[in-house]
């Protein structure tokens, strides 16, 4: 739990026949981390790298297809399988696709092609209305025999254009409407310059008004004759509408099995493409966690006894990046996103998360005391976790983090007596933080050292594992610096008057012992390490930068400590906005009114969402700025084991 | 006034200024020119400012992908500055910027036309990441719609569908994409005029000078092609051109669409312009002289634009000129760059690229 699995680099040799299954097995086991190929490529005539390339292409191209289809019938993607689908082949894939496309076809372009007429029959009827009562026949005025009559519509914008063209040719341009960006306009000339105002209007986007032959008359009865069309198309396009729901619910699980296999398949292909390939074998090399080793050779011995499984011994080039797995409990787990969103974990260095979930919840809930609000988070937090509201199951993995805070809030709500900001109605287990300010500060203060000791403590660890045993010793984040932070405590402390156990001379010997050793860290780490030249430079900068690197880690340490100064303030400052709920509250009504209620419980929604976020904030800066920063280096790979299941990653 | 300016170009400015001094230099443009194969052009290309663009394997560097690939630089310039850039000039330059998405959207209805499958139209597409409207996803299922009326149906979501809807019918009925690419030609000015008029003091009038320019010349080249090429009417030149511009007046276009002597136009506008009669005899006489004269005219009005870009560095540096200035010669770069790699990759002889780019300016 503290540390990241254990890993094993292993070869596998996978006869060429073998490779789709045994790829399947290796994602099926969910426990094979890859490594890229080193390009051992060996062209054949039968399988080779490119017809995995092609099949990916292919794939790819019909992935796309299918998320068409899929649109078309208003049919979403839906949640990834929990199982593996079967690989397909391309072809099978596309002549199943090729007839979805068909048979949705239809009722998708007459839903389209009804859409259209419908928006036609609707430009007309408003082409129509400003002349809706003129008592003419619309196709006398197409046969006029010396006037040249156009009604239409064109781009508002085209309109002086048109104007400006026909400088030299006698016309009247009328606009009748202005809707959108369009305008209805009527044009009028003469026949005798029908050619050349056919070309204009035409160069200026005016599209005529070409009604179809069944609309005839006058406009009114050609208006009532294209309402009576509406409501035909109207009815088409709801019986298309149904047709398409019927495919929908006929074709929505084929179609997303369909679009899941696909995706497998190409994540297969492009897997299998990335595999080295001898003659008449792939090589496939990647990381196990060596307590999965067994789960992997178990996986390829169901599918073939042909596939050779040998560990490697790492290489030079793998040092730093072996890939993390991390395995934590699930109490835990729901921390791990806090921790890589810092940083990976490098395969050699201590996994922070268990640290984390228990000191993200405690800072939380020292500056956030209240049962009330904790019991809130702590609702919230389970419901996240239920998943059972649908929008909210992203963030379904922060309901942990969100819990624990919410149950230590409420922990520290008894402590300080508060409940939804009445600090009267639980007799305080400890003290009111709005009555004894001082005690707070300082015993935040003094949780601000237990956990920049416990950062250190995790340093050293971190050089033990990675065998630095001169940093352990000597660095500001290893044993020097614990035994002069605790030496400045200890002589800070018993300078106040408080009783310290050890004598203030043997602390004063500890201060100068552990600061030289400071002073001096990059020349006893070197010496200690084997590494040449002890001291990088001239002895005589080495010296002045030495003393000032010790003052800085002196101001550091100091402002490391008095950073925790505001889980304290936090404290107080949740007291006293909840003072000012009820002060509000006095003031909408007095005490017991409706009124007051209503600011109380608006002032703790208040409370909870605004504060809440902030004093989030200000631990997750506490976490990562100056706790993590004491021992947490990250930059290390993610543990990615093969899965032929798209993640959103992806 | 003039303070606030500078607090809003500061950082616009000296962000520019070193982007500039990326520009390729006279020696490595004539390098390039004279790379005696693709691969030694592809080595000179990557010790410049599109160098870590072309840093895939050489295998798949063709020709058009090599395009695609510094028109990336393109993108991360045109995403840096706009990002810079204070309002109302960010809008200018992300009106600019979507030239390359109407230009997108123009290859896509051609890939529709011609029946060609996504990975033939993606590496002829602009790459664009961000301030767009028409995302890839959007123009890979207008390529799957199948027709033009289906794939117009697919951007119902962007402004680009009324443009297109409306300009449909023609389409339609003359079975030619020339009306919708006019269409959407069009409504870019548009947006583009309407961009610099909504600047003020000297941003507008550094927009106006160089945008405007390069609207005038784009209106005049237009004019003259619709004659010359496409022998349109008088009316039609007149409603596919703009009536607006910097230098270029209506009746400038009108004289064009009328048949009148385009020289006179355009040394009407642009006196010190040099045209055909300021070219030696023997050199008017290798090509057509309709195609010379617009070729020397397209190459003049190009060299009058990159002339005023390069004055725009002189004086008072902070307004949106300044981008605006590095963006078009920049555009202009790759414009001939693409030139070069595409002759490059042909084994064109440098007398014939000549005849394309402007070979004294490289």
């Amino acid at each position: 739990m503290f540390k990241p699995q254990s890993m094993e680099k292993v070869e596998l040799i996978i006869p060429e026949h073998q490779v789709v299954r045994t790829t399947e097995a290796l994602a099926a086991s969910g426990v094979f981390h890859p490594i890229p190929s080193t390009q051992i490529t060996v062209r054949t005539p039968a399988r080779g790298i490119d017809e995995w390339q092609a099949w990916t292409a292919d794939l790819v191209a019909l992935e796309h297809r299918i998320l068409v289809v899929m649109e078309e019938l208003k049919i979403s993607e839906g949640p990834p399988p929990t199982q593996t689908p079967h690989i397909i082949e391309p072809q099978v894939a596309q002549r199943d696709i090729e007839r979805l496309e068909l048979e949705a076809e239809n009722p998708i372009r007459e839903l389209e092609a009804a859409q259209r007429r419908l928006t036609q029959l609707q430009k007309y009827v408003s082409q129509l209305a400003p002349i809706a009562d003129l008592d003419a026949d619309l196709g006398s005025l197409r046969d006029l025999r010396y006037t040249f009559v156009m009604l239409g519509s064109m781009p508002i914008a085209n309109v002086e254009r048109l104007e400006n063209s026909l400088e030299h040719t006698p016309f009247v341009l009328v606009t009748l409407r202005r809707e959108g960006h369009l305008a209805t306009v009527m044009l009028f000339g003469l026949q005798e310059d029908a050619a050349v105002l056919n070309r204009a209007a035409r160069s200026a986007y005016l599209n005529p008004l070409m009604l179809p032959e069944d609309y005839r008359g006058t406009p009114a009865q050609t208006i009532a004759a294209l309402q009576a069309g509406i409501e035909r198309t109207q009815q088409h396009i709801a019986e298309s509408e149904r047709e398409i729901a019927r495919l929908h619910k006929m074709r929505v699980r084929h179609l997303r099995h369909l679009l899941w296999r696909v995706r497998a398949s190409r994540i297969l292909a492009r897997t299998i493409n990335g595999y080295d390939h001898l003659q008449h074998t792939y090589l496939v090399t990647g990381w196990v966690p060596a307590a999965s080793r067994a789960k992997l050779e178990q996986e390829i011995a169901k599918v073939s006894d042909k596939v050779v499984v040998e560990t490697l011994k790492p290489r030079m080039e793998d040092i730093g990046r072996i890939p993390a797995a991390l395995k934590n409990p699930p109490l835990v787990s729901g921390f791990q996103g806090l921790v890589t969103t810092y940083g990976q974990p490098n395969y050699d260095e201590l996994d922070p998360t268990p640290v984390l979930a228990l000191t993200f919840p405690l800072v939380f809930g020292i500056m956030f005391g209240d049962v009330g609000h904790g019991l809130l988070l702590l609702l919230v937090g389970l419901l996240l976790i239920s998943r059972k509201i649908r929008p909210l199951q992203s963030v379904a993995s922060f309901g942990m983090v969100i819990a624990a805070c919410g149950a230590m809030a409420m922990v520290f709500g008894f402590l300080y007596g508060s409940l939804f900001g009445f600090e009267d109605v639980l007799k305080a287990v400890w003290i009111h933080p709005l009555e004894n300010i001082t005690d707070v500060l300082l015993f935040t203060v003094a949780v601000g050292a237990v956990l920049l000791s416990l950062g250190m403590v995790y340093s050293m660890l971190n050089a033990a594992l990675a065998k630095h045993w001169g940093r352990l010793i000597f660095n500001r984040n290893g044993l020097a610096g614990l035994v002069f932070y605790w030496s400045i405590l200890g002589i800070v402390v018993n300078t106040f008057g408080v009783a310290v156990p050890i004598p203030g001379s043997v602390l004063g010997i500890l201060l100068v012992v552990s600061g030289s050793g400071l002073t001096f860290a990059e020349f006893f780490e070197h010496l200690v390490e084997k590494h040449r030249p002890l001291v990088e430079g001239s002895i005589g900068t080495y010296v002045v930068l030495a003393f000032f690197e010790l003052f800085e880690t002196l101001i550091s340490l100091l402002s490391n400590t008095l950073s925790y100064v505001r889980m304290g303030a936090f404290a107080v400052a949740h007291g006293a906005l909840s003072l000012v709920v009820f002060i509000i509250a006095e003031f909408a009504g007095g005490k017991g009114s409706i009124g007051y209620w209503i600011v109380v419980i608006l002032g703790n929604l208040f409370v909870i969402g605004f504060e809440g976020m902030i004093v989030g904030i200000q631990t997750l800066r506490l976490e990562y700025y100056e706790f993590f920063s004491k021992f947490f280096y990250g930059g290390g790979a993610p543990f990615r084991p093969l899965s032929l299941i798209l993640k959103s990653e992806e | 006034m003039v303070r606030s300016a500078v607090t809003a170009y500061a950082s616009v400015n000296a962000t520019t200024r070193a982007l500039y001094s990326t520009l390729l230099t006279p020696e490595v443009r004539h390098a390039l020119i004279q790379s005696p194969n693709f691969d030694v052009l592809l080595t000179q290309l990557d010790k410049t400012v599109y160098g870590p663009y072309l840093k895939i394997n050489r295998e798949l560097l063709t020709p058009r992908r090599t395009a695609f690939q510094l028109r990336l630089h393109l993108a991360h310039v045109y995403e840096k500055l706009i990002r810079i850039t204070p309002e109302p000039g960010q809008q200018l330059l992300i009106q600019l910027w979507r030239l390359y998405e109407v230009n997108n959207l123009k290859a896509a209805l051609r890939g529709i036309e011609t029946g060609a499958s996504w990975d033939e139209v993606l590496h002829l597409l602009s790459p664009m990441f961000h301030y767009i409207i028409l995302t890839t996803d959007d123009i890979q299922r207008m390529l799957a719609a199948g027709s033009i009326v289906r794939a117009i149906e697919r951007i119902r979501h962007t402004p680009y569908y009324d443009t297109l809807i409306h300009a449909v019918a023609r389409y339609e009925a003359e079975k030619n994409l020339f009306p919708l690419e006019v269409a959407l030609d069009l409504d870019y000015r548009r947006g583009l005029w309407q961009g610099i008029e909504n600047l003020t003091g000297m941003d507008h009038e550094q927009a106006l000078r160089l945008v405007g320019t390069e609207i005038d010349a784009d209106n005049l080249l237009w004019a003259i092609r619709y004659r010359v090429y496409h022998h349109l009417s008088v009316q039609e030149i007149i409603n596919y051109t703009l009536p607006f511009g910097y230098q270029v007046r209506d009746e400038d276009i009108r004289a064009i669409a009328e048949g009148g002597d385009i020289i006179t136009v355009v040394k009407r506008v642009y006196p010190r312009i040099e045209t055909l009669e300021d070219v030696p005899a023997q050199t008017r006489e290798e090509i057509s002289p309709q195609r010379r004269q617009l070729a020397l005219i397209e190459r003049a009005l190009h060299r009058h634009i990159t002339d005023l870009c390069y004055r725009t560095f002189i004086g008072n540096p902070f307004h949106i000129g300044i981008p605006l200035a590095y963006i078009m010669l920049l555009e202009r770069e790759l414009q001939d760059l693409t030139t070069v790699v595409e002759a490059n990759a042909s084994q064109l002889p440098i007398e014939r690229l000549a005849s394309i780019i402007d070979i004294e300016w490289w």
